[in-house]
């Protein structure tokens, strides 16, 4: 197992390699500092969320809800502060608890009714945004103060706040998927799920925890971005579920579970990132860094593809 | 009188493993062959020949007496050749008809499908097997096995099959339903059809077949009329040797009661089950398919969960709910589907020895992966695995080897009750013969064991005493002493014995 996903990467890798070069060549802004901790700034919110999506996807799921719940904290942390009259602090308390309550929300649709994860969030992606458009009214909430931006737009010790956060997020995930009894499970989980049960595996239990960190991350994402931001609208987090898979896909995590890495992921994300970044630091529109990166996805995942039928038994 | 199908010296190797070697066989017209051996002696093959689906690699097949090559099944349907699969291969999202005539449809002129027409031969073919309650238009996913498998005979005689070959056609039939079946085969015999019929049952056999041919590890042992044999004849034929010589088995003096079910249900598949299981001892669980020898066990494991019942582990009642409170309460279980149920085969070795006891070795969660490497090369040791090492993924092992991985993987629980699921099917027989070995080791040292398994010399030859089931209850529980392929296969069955009678007199 591990010698495909080494392969996988060291595609990546190569492809990173590359895609930095013809960035470098392409744009003399690329390759500074400060544009470089710039970009890592915007990635954060997509990158908190590839881990616990990571977590997902290894037990053979997927969690589609995530931006409708980043949009749904969102606007909570306005409506708790603003309309409620809540301190601030106390507004992001709840509003986490609520991200956190959403996955809870789908992990037990998905475990104990038994409902597709596609479906199950399927369902809960549209009924979060709807409820985020509900309380929101379609006004949006400005005007936080000054300390609130630290996270957001400030840095500690010279890299910016909320990489601090993301770092912590990632270590958190590579040490519970590669260390615990807990990642072992969600390993078994994507490989085999009866034999997982028929070993005593807690099969429903590690799935709940994990629709609910997806949760909670998400909830963990959206006052992020809002602090970037300063501002809270509804909309916020649409299609951000898309980039997400994305990035967890691209970093070799099979799409039909048991097979995955944390660091995968984030270099899938960074790879997504600078083609992004790049492209439009050479002029190239929006749309077609789209096309790029859906060309490089495709790409990665056939190249690695045919090599593990290589290495395969 | 020239046989309508004869295998001449048919060889046939997988790679480096000799399936068959030198096999004859031939069947005539209006005849009941029966072919018989245990799992693994080339029945299946040699099936698989006759119907074109494999290439014999010497030797010939002849129809009617001329030598005959088959490039792939639609050729040997075309001759007139037919098997009704085990695992029956239909559509059932089809109709009847559909599926009777799948393939071969009755065109109109202008090249459609003649509905009308499809749907009345697949009448008269049904009216022929004596099933005239079985609709043409319903859709199959609705039929009972046995009128699935009435479908799937209709089939075969639509496209005007001569030989049929009937693969454990009763396996999962319920008694009345095995009746029935036998009596649309007396019927076919009399239209002048040949039929191969493989069966492990004793009775169907005597019963049915005109002759029977023995296969042993890939060679005929020999062919015989039914009137000369005995069942003890064929027992011997199949295995080679004396039961109690094959099997390994070592008389160990039965310690204290570990296990204790008493009216153990689940409502509307196992029905008040009552037993004891002893330190040292090797309970056999004896059955057809369907008759809840695994829904038993997995009831007792905690799979699906009692309905009623009590069960006591060492004197103490265990209420077990799920799979972690029979591990707790030191049952473990080895399940009949190994690469579903018993491992997950795309991981490592060691991930899968260790799985069953992963809290046992984590300290602040973190997995202790010295002590799981130590474990796992401790398996690989005792259990002779061939494995390149611990990191090797268990996909890529042998049957053999990957079920001394699955008994590695629960004999790591330490378990005082062990249930073995079809402990030995699917693998070859020299892993065979370790694992039963194994068997009695595990019993000298006081562990209870429980071994469902479909091949009587098995049960027979390793139990110390045979609980038989039948529809789901608790038929018989018979001593070593007494147990006989009669005696058990009477349980497993029990009212066949009158019918049979009957039959015989017709």
């Amino acid at each position: 197992m591990t010698r495909i996903l080494i392969r996988h990467e060291a595609i990546l890798g190569i492809l990173f390699a590359v895609a930095l070069f013809v960035m470098a060549a392409q744009s003399d802004r690329f390759l500074t500092t400060a544009n470089l901790l710039n970009q890592a700034r915007l990635m954060t919110e997509v990158g908190l969320i590839a881990i616990p999506m990571t977590f997902v996807i290894v037990t053979g799921g997927i969690d589609l809800s995530v931006g409708s719940i980043l949009g749904l904290c969102a606007i909570l942390v306005g409506v708790f502060w603003q309309n409620a009259g809540l301190p601030l602090p106390a507004a992001i308390g709840l509003s986490l608890l609520a991200g956190t309550a959403a996955g809870f929300a789908n992990g037990l649709i998905i475990t104990r009714f038994r409902v597709p994860p596609l479906i199950a969030t399927l369902a809960t992606l549209a009924l979060y945004r709807g409820l985020a458009e509900g309380i929101s009214q379609a006004r949006s909430v400005r005007g936080y103060p000054e300390w609130f931006a630290v996270l957001g737009r400030g840095e500690f010790l010279g890299i910016p706040t909320q990489l601090w956060l993301f770092a912590l997020v990632a270590l958190a995930g590579i040490f519970l998927l590669r260390f615990t009894a807990f990642g072992r499970t969600t390993y078994a989980i994507g490989n085999s799920e009866a034999a997982a049960e028929f070993s005593g595996l807690p099969v429903e239990r590690t799935k709940l925890l994990i629709y609910t960190a997806s949760g909670f991350v998400s909830a963990l994402a959206a006052i992020v971005f809002v602090s970037r931001v300063s501002t809270t609208r509804s909309d916020m987090g649409n299609g951000i579920e898309l980039e997400v898979i994305t990035a967890v896909v691209l970093g070799g995590t099979s799409i039909f579970g048991g097979r995955g890495m944390v660091i995968g992921t984030l270099i899938g994300l960074c790879l997504m990132q600078i083609l992004q970044n790049g492209l439009s630091l050479s002029g190239v529109r929006g749309d077609g860094t789209t096309v790029v990166i859906g060309a490089v996805l495709i790409v990665a995942v056939l190249i690695s593809n045919i090599l593990g039928r290589f290495s395969n038994d | 009188m020239t046989p309508i199908l004869e295998l001449k010296n048919i060889s046939k190797a997988f790679g480096p493993v000799k399936v068959l070697t030198g096999v004859d066989f031939d069947l005539y017209a209006g005849e009941v062959h029966a072919l018989m051996g245990e799992n693994g002696a080339g029945k299946s093959t040699m099936i698989r020949i006759a119907s074109g689906d494999h290439r014999a690699d010497e030797g010939e097949i002849r129809l009617d007496g001329e030598p005959r090559r088959f490039a792939g099944p639609r050729e040997a349907q075309a001759e007139g050749i037919a098997v009704v699969h085990q695992e029956l291969l239909l559509f059932p999202a089809l109709s009847v008809a559909e599926n009777v005539f799948l393939g071969h449809q009755p065109k109109t002129a202008g090249g459609f499908v003649d509905w009308a027409r499809m749907r009345r031969e697949a009448r008269e073919l049904l009216d022929r097997l004596d099933c005239p309650n079985l609709d043409v238009d319903q859709r199959v996913s609705k039929l009972s096995v046995a009128d699935r498998q009435r479908v799937e005979i209709a089939r075969a005689l639509s496209r005007n099959a001569r030989v049929l070959i009937m693969d454990e056609p009763t396996a999962a039939l319920a008694e009345a339903d095995v009746r029935r079946l036998l009596e649309v085969i007396r019927r076919l015999r009399a239209d002048g059809v040949g039929i191969v019929y493989v069966s492990h049952r004793m009775n169907e056999i005597f019963e049915i077949a005109d002759r029977v041919t023995v296969l042993r590890d890939g060679r005929s042992i020999g062919t015989s009329k039914v009137a000369d044999v005995t069942e003890g004849s064929l027992v011997s034929m199949m295995v080679g040797r004396d039961i109690h010589q094959l099997f390994p088995k070592v008389d160990i003096p039965r310690g204290e009661t570990r296990l204790e079910v008493s009216g153990l249900s689940l409502a509307g598949v196992i029905e008040d089950i009552s037993f004891d299981l002893h330190a040292g001892e090797i309970l056999g669980i004896a059955g057809l398919v369907g008759s809840g020898r695994t829904e038993l066990a997995q009831t007792i494991f905690g799979v699906t969960p009692a309905t009623a019942g009590e069960i006591r582990v060492d004197g103490a009642p265990r209420r077990i709910a799920s799979v972690r409170d029979a591990i707790a309460a030191g049952i473990a279980y080895v399940p009949e589907d190994r690469g579903l149920h018993g491992l997950v085969r795309p991981q490592p070795l060691r991930e899968n020895v260790s799985m069953a006891i992963l809290d046992r070795l984590t300290r602040y969660a973190v997995v202790d992966t010295g002590r799981e490497q130590r474990l796992a090369s401790e398996a690989i040791e005792r259990f002779s695995i061939r494995a390149r090492d611990a990191r090797q993924r268990v996909g890529q092992l042998s049957g053999g080897n990957q079920q001394k991985v699955v008994l590695a993987k629960w004999l790591a629980t330490d378990p005082k009750v062990l249930i073995l699921d079809e402990p030995t099917r699917g693998i070859d027989i020299g892993a065979k013969t370790e694992i039963h070995r194994l068997m009695g080791e595990l019993a000298r040292k006081g562990l209870a064991i429980l071994m469902i398994s479909s091949e009587l010399p098995e049960v027979l030859g390793m139990s110390d005493r045979i609980l038989v089931m039948r529809e789901g209850r608790l038929s018989a529980i018979v001593d070593r002493k007494d147990a006989t392929p009669d005696s058990v296969g009477a349980a497993m069955m029990q009212t066949r014995r009158e019918p049979a009678a009957a039959g015989g007199a017709r």
